[in-house]
């Protein structure tokens, strides 16, 4: 073989030599690539494999279901985070987030609490066709809703609404548990207290545990009642929390909470950094959404065609994703609030809603890419993923 | 069984370049990734307001539009130049030490020289003979291998010859003796994954030189603007890609590649595939067996795995000045020490006082993160490994104690950092490792001791008929290399293909 240039460099010789001492001694890199790969799959499993262990009534309308792993393993996850579980419900297989509302020491089971949602496919479903032995998958711990101890404050303002209280159920079970060094401020707004979630269990721990508070807000409080009424309100919360430096603020609950009460914190110098948010599912109305063009009605229906053969039909109202899903194309999906770019895919032609606010990466939206679990057909479609 | 005249494992930096080139030659091509997006490494996501830039901190070899470098020209004839908008810094990198220390070159070689004199008036010849050596080996090696030169010899290349295995470390101490100086020129090992100690001189010359004359870029809307770009590119070309969609085997048949089968049981077909991902998944997972040829994993057992790394990525709720950043790159040192410790550092878990790397893009390109707000990449080097003894229970408290104590550091240089930020996301080796699929999460492929630079790489050809690697595994690691990796790897295939 001809003789290389660089054969003449300096210490090509030492190279050689070093060459073939290093595959003499050398390891064998397969096993690097199953140990770590294993580790991995001890924090984020593809998929779960879960049975219902127990389901209770903890509400008129929600229950609370205790899920075991079938494959004995269930991954750590940060208290606020939830799983997405995908079902086939009236032969549509589809997959909704729930928040993990059991505490993370607990590694046996997780717990989620599933309120019922008029006319919706999910929650009737696991309410009404799920029993005790019923087997599920769902997603591994998701989402980014969690205590950050790099710069959020040891003093924890939760501020729940519905069954937006189910991350936080968890954040207290662990604070009060392991004795972690913070502070809690539970405000839950519901409607009535028969609707309250877990309000037993909080009062008893609140009255056990110094560091935590428990402030039920009713909208309809029963008569006599001497609790909080009304909504949250800023001055409710200042009443309670004393000062709002050094606190950070955590809001879980319908859209319409967040409009009321992220005003009335910054109002009392809640800094907007300090306010965490939970995502909320796509926007329930979103013909009302600024932006929507007035002259397509929620009930239009246009068709959607995809690239590569195939098409279905949509209504204005319905996010792609969902529609997608009627019709057996399966997308991956997560969080179904448009934040965490799962089910993102490419409008080729035709145009769609997307509200405004949706982090959709800039170069994404440049080439057309959205988020399918938050966009809606304005026209017939041509759509790629 | 769909056929396809050469199909793409991958679609990071490699990957892409392989499957837009391809296409564009007119090729029927098919691209396979694991994830929903494209980019590998190079791509971005979202928190709250901001989009995070998750590995490209300076882009080499791109040049202005009048002195265009290697990079630029490549990426202009795959057409992807019209999709992005490259944004130069001016800056080089500054080195800051808790000791109130600062010092910031400029990606400009007479500049950098009159400052480092400036500063270190006891080694001003050293500095400029540093400097020219730098260059002299650059283009040495530009012609003697980039443009061919069919007659070399050391009289013509005698800066080439001599140094060419030399360690960076040999190098600086033959040049200088003041320690500051050493180190603030010796920081780019951060780039390459070796200390000075073990790293070769040929890429810290190549670094200094390719950055001076080509200036750091950076894209607008980040490095995952080029991959859609690409993607783009390759969609206009007819191509066909396929997000969600992992490659579980590549088949073989009497030595030859046939093509391959997804996870999800879907069979295509081609006599070309190229290999985006490592040597090492392509020949212990994604093949049988039987069918790779023992010289492989000859070869792989005298190479070691690089580094991964342990990431922060911080929104803050203000300008970067507001916090005393002044300079998109910076490299933040808390002693001078360069010797083999720091390797011992990598292993480690925590993070004590090793070099960390500082971006913030806001600096150069204000728009990057919203109005009023900016965005830093904060990146140390760590080897993977350490990360498998933490018990999974424990993974979430771990990773924040280390991430605590970068976070010191860098309040360290800029007090007041903590109380402006918004979001906060921390990245593990092992987050590198869910994402890219490499062992141990290394970031930069093989290591590079002398003995795996440039001349001694597997490349992209392998024993095995059609099969072709184009990725940070076949060669030098980094944006460039890869992004042309994919490029060269394309004109194999169109060149075997054409000819036959
Ligand atoms: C991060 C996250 C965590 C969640 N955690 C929980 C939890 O712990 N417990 C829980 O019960 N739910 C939780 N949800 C809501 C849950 O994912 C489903 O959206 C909910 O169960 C309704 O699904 P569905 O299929 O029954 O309704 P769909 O068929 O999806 O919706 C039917 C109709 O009801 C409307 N609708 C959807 N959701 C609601 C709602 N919450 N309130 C009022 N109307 C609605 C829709 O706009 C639509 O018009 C969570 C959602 C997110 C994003
Ligand atoms: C934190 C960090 C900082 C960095 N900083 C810089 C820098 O400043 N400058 C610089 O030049 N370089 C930098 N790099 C290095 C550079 O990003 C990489 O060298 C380069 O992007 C690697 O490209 P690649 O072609 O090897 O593909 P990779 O980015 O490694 O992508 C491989 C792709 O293959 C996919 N894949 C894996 N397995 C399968 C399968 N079975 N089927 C289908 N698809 C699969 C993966 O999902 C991935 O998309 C940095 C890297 C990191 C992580
Ligand atoms: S599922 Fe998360 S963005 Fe759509």
């Amino acid at each position: 073989m001809e003789k290389r240039v660089y054969e003449d460099f300096d210490g090509y010789d030492e190279m050689v030599k070093e060459i073939e001492v290093s595959r003499k001694y050398g390891v064998n890199h397969s096993a690097a690539t199953h140990e770590a790969d294993q580790y991995i799959r001890l924090l984020h499993p593809a998929r779960l494999k879960l049975e219902v262990a127990d389901i209770r009534d903890i509400s008129p309308t929600t229950k609370l279901f205790r899920l075991v792993s079938r494959d004995r393993y269930l991954p750590p996850f940060q208290p606020g985070q939830y799983i997405a579980l995908h079902v086939e419900a009236e032969g549509i297989r589809t997959a909704r987030p729930y928040s993990i509302c059991s505490s993370p020491n607990q590694t046996a089971f997780y717990e989620i609490a599933v309120r019922r949602v008029p006319g919706g496919l999910v929650s009737n479903h696991l309410l009404d066709r799920v029993e005790r032995g019923t087997q599920l998958e769902a997603s591994g711990p998701a989402g980014n809703f969690y205590f950050n101890p790099l710069f959020h404050d040891p003093t924890m303002v939760l501020v729940a609404g519905g069954s937006g209280v189910t991350p936080f159920r968890s954040m207290v079970l662990e604070t009060l548990e392991s004795a972690l060094d913070r502070t809690i401020h539970l405000f839950y707004g519901s409607k009535t207290a028969e609707e309250l979630l877990f309000h037993d269990e909080f009062l008893d721990l609140s009255d056990k545990y110094e560091r935590f508070h428990y402030i039920p807000v009713l909208e309809e409080p029963p008569a006599g009642s001497t609790g909080a009424e009304g909504f949250i309100k800023g001055t409710t919360v200042l009443d309670a929390v004393g000062d709002v430096e050094g606190r950070t603020f955590y809001l879980c609950g319908p859209r319409a909470m967040y409009d009321f009460c992220i005003p009335e914190l910054e109002a009392l110098g809640v800094r907007r950094r300090k306010i965490r948010t939970e995502v909320y599912g796509a926007p329930l109305k979103v013909w009302e959404t600024p932006g929507w063009p007035a002259s397509v009605k929620p009930g239009d229906t246009f068709r959607v065609s995809l690239e590569g053969g195939g098409a279905f039909e949509t209504r204005a109202a319905e996010p792609l994703l969902s529609a997608m899903e009627r019709a057996g194309i399966l997308v991956p999906s997560l969080c179904r609030s448009g934040e965490c770019s799962m089910c993102r895919i490419r409008v080729v032609d035709g145009r769609v809603f997307q509200p405004p606010g949706v982090p959709v990466r800039k170069s994404d939206r440049r080439f057309g890419y959205v988020h399918s679990c938050v966009t809606y057909a304005l026209e017939d479609l041509r759509i790629a993923f | 069984m769909e056929r396809f005249d050469a199909i793409v494992v991958g679609a990071g930096n490699g990957g892409l370049t392989a499957a837009a080139g391809l296409a564009q030659k007119g090729l029927k091509v098919l691209l396979l990734e694991r994830h929903n997006i494209p980019g590998g490494c190079a791509t971005s996501f979202c928190r709250g307001r901001f989009e995070f830039e998750v590995a490209l901190h300076q882009l080499s070899g791109m040049g202005s539009p009048e002195k265009p470098g290697p990079l630029r020209m490549a990426l202009e004839s795959l057409g992807v130049l019209d999709h992005v908008e490259p944004i130069e810094m001016t800056d080089l990198y500054s080195v800051l030490m808790p000791d109130g220390f600062r010092l910031a070159l400029k990606a400009e070689k007479e500049a950098t020289v009159l400052l480092l004199q400036e500063r270190f008036p006891a080694e001003r010849d050293a500095v400029e003979k540093f400097f020219d050596l730098c260059y002299r080996f650059a283009n040495e090696l530009i012609s003697a291998f980039y443009f061919k030169d069919p007659d070399t010899s050391r009289d013509k290349y005698p800066v080439l010859y001599e140094y060419a295995f030399k360690p960076a470390c040999e190098v600086l101490e033959g040049f200088f003796k003041d320690r500051l100086l050493k180190a603030v020129l010796s920081v780019y090992w951060g780039y390459i994954g070796l200390p000075p100690t073990r790293m070769s001189f040929a890429y810290l010359a190549l670094l200094f030189f390719t950055y001076m004359e080509f200036k750091p870029y950076h894209f607008k809307g980040g490095s995952q603007a080029l991959s859609n770009a690409l993607i783009h590119r390759f969609l206009s070309n007819g191509g066909t890609v396929r997000f969600n969609c992992g490659v579980e085997k590549i088949l073989v048949q009497e030595g030859r590649v046939r093509g391959v089968l997804t996870e999800h049981g879907d069979r295509y077909e081609a006599d070309h595939v190229v290999s985006n991902v490592s040597q090492i998944l392509t020949y212990v997972e994604l093949m049988e067996p039987e069918h790779v040829p023992g010289g492989v994993f000859r070869e792989m057992r005298g190479r070691s795995l690089s580094p991964s790394a342990f990431t922060l990525f911080i929104g803050l709720d203000c300008e970067p000045g507001a916090v005393g950043i002044t300079e998109t790159t910076n490299f933040l040192l808390d002693n001078l020490d360069f010797s083999d410790r720091v390797l011992n550092q990598m292993q480690a878990l925590d993070i004590e006082d090793q070099l960390l790397v500082l971006s913030c893009y806001d600096v150069a390109d204000p728009e990057f993160s919203p109005s009023g707000a900016c965005q830093l990449n904060l990146v140390t080097l760590k080897y993977g490994e350490a990360w498998l003894r933490v018990p999974p229970t424990r993974y979430f408290e771990t990773k924040y104690r280390v991430a605590e104590s970068m976070m010191r550091r860098v309040e360290d240089i800029f007090p007041g950092v903590r109380a402006h930020v918004e979001e906060l996301d921390v990245a593990t080796p092992m987050t590198h490792m869910r994402y890219l699929g490499h062992p141990f999460g290394a970031i930069y492929g093989w290591e590079m001791y002398p003995k795996d630079t440039m001349f001694f790489q597997p490349g992209r050809l392998s024993p095995i008929e059609g099969l072709y690697f184009a990725s940070g595994w076949s060669g030098d690691c980094g944006f460039q290399p890869t992004l042309e990796a994919g490029m060269s790897a394309a004109n194999a295939i169109y060149q075997k293909i054409s000819g036959e």
